[in-house]
């Protein structure tokens, strides 16, 4: 994918997206006039515009586009099991085009935006900025990306909890494809700094569900590893231990606060992105 | 254990199907490449071996129901009974066969028999039951299945031997279905005889016996038997018409010694009366004959009687009856111009010999009268020119009651007056001249109906043929409606003509038998047997047999009017036929050897019956041979279907077994279907 193209995908699903829900709701308390509204009790009276007032005899509160100079940092997991589609659209393509269209979306917010890519160690890092060309830099980089080693998360998530001095909202994208005590530990502790966290967790619809019938060999794709599987005699179990896995990441995360999205790549990206969006307001 | 279809039994390769697949997907599974297998190797061993035994249990009951289904499907089958066989204290129901063929008059065979049958009643129990079968060329169940000893030993002791041959198979028959009658008892089977050889005739027959029934053979055969007996008479004529017997009487004796030749007297007897000994020396285990002829006949039947005087056990043999008659001669009257010689070929045909049965007269046209032609029983007219009308009227008349009247016209026949005549059966059109009107010098005869009786002599004889009588001239006639063409001329036109059933008795030959002019057939060898025969046709005269064996279809058969039949046997009983309409044959089946009384109308007929000559061979074959021949094998028995009520039954029981096949199939589908879905729903 050409980051031309990559930068068009996610100006599409962005703009497409945030016509549909206009910008008012999302609105915050800056410096950039965007309407009046008409006083509530329990705003601010400082608030009060009382140039209209003394005009129309009403008491009208003057509402701001909201700029809050959020630092938005997307970690994008390339490990192998991200290259993984049953369809034709693979998961780290989904990744991708999620990952570009927060930042695209974030970047037009006036946000910092950053990215980081990891597998077992952090990959490539691009710190999050405001300047111009940040996010070509951030959409090359997300092009560039090749999925292929394991996936480890503690050690990019303690490289993170090191480096990051100011707090922001942190994208975690990934399958997740690691043990939930390491997953969880990390971004506890990014959590703990008072980062904004949201996990969007890649799932390809045959990895949900395990539609396999015919008895085959399946192999690792992080590992190489071989297995013979007989998918009716596993079936009921993998999906099981799967949504335990799921349901623990789930429960753990949301209980310090964590938003987790799961994101089925069968399925549009208007979750992923309403779910950005709620945390972003959140944090502002 | 057997299979009825084991063909079917091929099915159960298909038992290696779904093994076969196992194993061939299990080499070509593909790989699949997969995210990750970390929750797949999190899967507990246990979870996938205990689905790996239900999956097996799942093939293992699939490969069974299969199985099941091929196994019943080949409709398997116990070979034992599946009921426990009969121990000694069951109840036996006991069939015994005696034969009172009359072979077994040899010497006290009769007598042994009957003690071997009273044996077999003494050693009856309380429970058992026993039916007695007597069996000659019959079979007669003599005691319905009773454990009365002594009603069965009544029977016994009453029973005579018969003058019948033997026959086994419907004496078997008539067993199998009385032996059906003892239900679940153990059967048993016992045949006393003297396993004649004779009397079992082995092309095409079934096996009738059940396979279950327990049979025992009680063997009265004589081993190198004495006999010698007379194995046939041939009477040739049986009729005679002369004073003196001209005919020949052969009897032929056999021998049935295998060690030694015997010396036997031969006398023949005609109505008690001796006319005739002879000594003859018959080599062993052969015939010699023995010829009588030249001995007085009285007029009428006479009763004649064979007799040899060998000094051997079975006496039945030594004598064998015949009949003979002496008739008048048969009155036949040739009717003619009165020209000289014109009836000389045909008064030479039918006085040639002393013997032949004719009475010949001729008288012209112009004397015959009504009563002349009424005292005769054949008349012939040769070529008139015209009846006297009287005459005429007298011979329709006479044909009703049995006159038959021969019509020769020629080249004195008025045609114009024969065709006045209503009941000639052709019209006369002209006279043919056939070198003249059809441009070859001759035609033949060559067409006649080759069943019919006066052409008899030339189905039987090749030297003696009709065509080759060269015929130069014939009178052209037309078969009127229901007369029948006998005989044809080469060009189509007939020759011969028979009347119409209506107004039967009249023949009409179209061309001249007094010279050569227009033919030459007075001349030819077939003249003589084909005017014989016409004669002998047209007076109903039928040549009877001498003797009839007994058993056999003795015809009776009914003149030109409806009478009465009835057989008067040798006993004096008369035996009533009903009413024969006319030309109506029925077969009477004589019961005794003898003499015997056919009485037709007015008609007195006698016929000697004898019993049949086969007998006297006393050959016998083993019981086991016989025994395997008529009981069934089991595979016969199972294949063919042959089965009693309680072989049914039995069968029915050993076949069951498939039915439980299928009642376990079932069972084994109910538990596949039960595990599969709830491994269904587990996955």
């Amino acid at each position: 994918m050409k980051i031309q193209n990559l930068e068009l995908v996610a100006r599409s699903v962005v703009e497409g997206f945030v016509q549909g829900l206009h910008r008012s709701p999302y609105l915050g308390f800056s410096v950039d006039f965007a309407a009046y509204r008409q006083y509530m009790p329990g705003d601010e009276i400082r608030r009060i515009d009382w140039n209209v007032f003394s005009r129309s005899d009403r008491l009208y509160v003057k509402l701001y586009e909201g700029e809050t100079n959020t630092r938005v940092l997307v970690l994008l997991d390339i490990s192998g099991s991200m290259n993984y589609g049953s369809g034709e659209v693979k998961k780290i393509d989904y990744a991708r085009v999620l990952a570009a269209s927060l930042c695209y979306f974030a970047y037009h917010q006036r946000d910092s935006v950053g990215l980081l890519t990891f597998d077992t160690d952090v990959r490539s890092h691009v710190p999050a900025s405001r300047r111009r060309g940040q996010l070509l830099t951030i959409l090359s980089e997300i092009d560039r990306v090749q999925p292929s080693e394991l996936t480890e998360f503690r050690k990019p998530l303690r490289f993170l909890a090191e480096y990051l001095s100011r707090r922001g909202m942190i994208v975690l994208i990934s399958d997740l494809y690691d043990e939930p005590d390491n997953i969880i530990a990390g971004l506890k502790a990014l959590r703990a700094k008072g980062n904004d966290i949201i996990v969007f967790h890649i799932m390809d619809n045959f990895e949900l569900t395990f539609p396999f019938e015919d008895m085959a060999q399946f192999e690792d794709m992080e590992t190489k590893r071989k297995l013979h599987v007989i998918p009716e005699y596993l079936r009921s179990q993998y999906l099981v231990i799967l949504k335990d896995h799921m349901e623990r990441i789930r429960k753990e995360l949301s209980g310090t606060r964590i938003d987790y999205c799961l994101m089925d790549t069968s399925k549009p990206l208007d979750t992923g992105l309403f779910s950005y969006l709620a945390s972003r307001s959140k944090s502002v | 254990m057997s299979f009825l279809n084991p063909f079917l039994l091929f099915g159960s390769l298909a038992l290696a199907i779904p093994v076969l697949i196992h194993l061939v997907r299990r080499e070509k599974s593909e790989i699949i490449p997969f995210s990750s297998l970390m929750f797949l190797l999190k899967v507990p061993k246990r979870s996938i071996r205990q689905q790996k035994i239900k999956n097996l249990l799942l093939m293992a009951l699939r490969l069974l129901i299969l199985a099941l289904l091929v196994g019943a499907f080949a409709r398997p089958y116990m070979t034992q009974p599946a009921k426990p066989a009969a121990n000694g204290t069951a109840n036996r129901g006991i069939v015994v066969m005696l034969d009172n063929s009359y072979s077994m008059r040899y010497g006290n065979n009769f007598e042994r028999l009957k003690a071997e049958a009273q044996k077999r009643i003494d050693s009856m129990r309380a429970s058992d039951r026993m039916a007695i079968i007597a069996f000659n060329e019959n079979a007669a169940l003599l005691s319905r299945p009773t454990s009365d000893k002594n009603a069965l030993k009544a029977v016994v002791d009453t029973l005579e031997p018969s003058f019948a041959g033997t026959r086994y198979y419907e004496a078997f028959t008539l067993a199998d279905r009385a032996l059906n009658e003892f239900g679940g008892d153990q059967r048993q089977l016992v045949v006393i005889s003297d396993f004649q050889r004779n009397g079992w005739n082995r092309s095409s027959r079934e096996s009738i016996i059940a396979t279950d029934v327990k049979t025992e053979t009680v063997s009265l055969a004589v081993q190198n038997p004495n006999n010698v007996g007379i194995e046939s008479v041939s009477v040739d004529p049986q009729t005679s018409f002369t004073r003196t017997y001209t005919g020949r009487m052969i009897a032929r004796i056999h021998n049935y010694r295998k060690d030694i030749p015997v010396d036997v007297n031969v006398s023949v007897s005609l109505n008690d009366k001796e006319m005739g000994r002879k000594k003859l020396t018959v080599s062993a285990n052969s015939s010699a004959l023995a010829e009588f002829t030249g001995f007085d006949l009285p007029l009428g039947f006479s009763k004649g009687r064979v007799r040899i005087d060998p000094n051997d056990p079975l006496k039945v043999d030594d004598d064998f009856l015949f009949a003979l008659e002496r008739r008048e001669k048969l009155k036949l009257l040739i009717v003619d111009t009165g020209k000289a010689k014109q009836s000389l070929y045909l008064r030479q045909a039918y006085t040639s010999s002393a013997d032949l049965p004719f009475e010949v007269a001729i008288i012209p046209v112009s004397s015959v009268t009504p009563e002349e032609v009424a005292r005769h029983e054949v008349v012939v007219i040769n070529d008139v020119p015209r009846l006297p009308d009287k005459v005429r009227e007298k011979l329709d008349d006479l044909r009703k009651t049995g006159q038959g009247q021969l019509v020769i016209l020629g080249e004195n026949s008025e045609i114009n007056w024969w065709n006045g005549y209503a009941k000639l059966p052709v019209k006369a059109a002209q006279r043919i001249f056939v070198a003249k009107d059809r441009g070859k010098p001759w035609v033949s005869l060559t067409t006649y109906d080759r069943n019919h009786g006066i052409f008899k002599p030339f189905e039987k004889s090749t030297r003696v043929v009709l065509n080759s009588a060269q015929f130069f001239a014939y009178m052209n006639v037309e078969a009127k409606a229901g007369a029948v063409v006998l005989a044809k001329y080469e060009d189509g036109s007939p020759a011969i003509v028979e009347s119409s059933k209506e107004d039967h008795g009249m023949l009409v030959f179209n061309s001249t038998v007094d010279n050569a002019k227009w033919n030459d057939l007075p001349l030819k060898p077939s003249f003589l047997p084909l005017f014989h025969e016409m004669i002998r046709y047209l007076s109903r005269y039928n040549e009877n047999r001498g003797w009839y064996a007994l058993g056999e279809g003795i015809p009776v058969v009914a003149g030109l009017e409806s009478v009465a039949g009835a057989v008067i046997d040798p006993k004096g009983d008369r035996q009533s036929l009903g009413q024969l309409t006319a030309g109506q044959a029925k077969f009477f089946t004589p019961a005794m050897p003898g003499f015997h009384e056919i009485r037709v109308g007015p008609d007195t007929r006698l016929v000697a019956v004898n019993p049949p000559s086969s007998e006297g061979n006393l050959d016998s074959m083993p019981p086991e041979d016989l025994l395997a021949s008529i009981q069934r094998t089991q595979a016969e028995s199972q294949q063919a279907g042959f089965f009693g009520s309680e072989e049914k039954a039995e069968y029915a029981r050993r076949q069951m077994i498939w039915w439980y096949l299928l009642l376990i199939a079932l069972l084994a589908g109910i538990a596949e279907i039960y595990i599969a879905n709830r491994s269904y729903k587990a996955s």
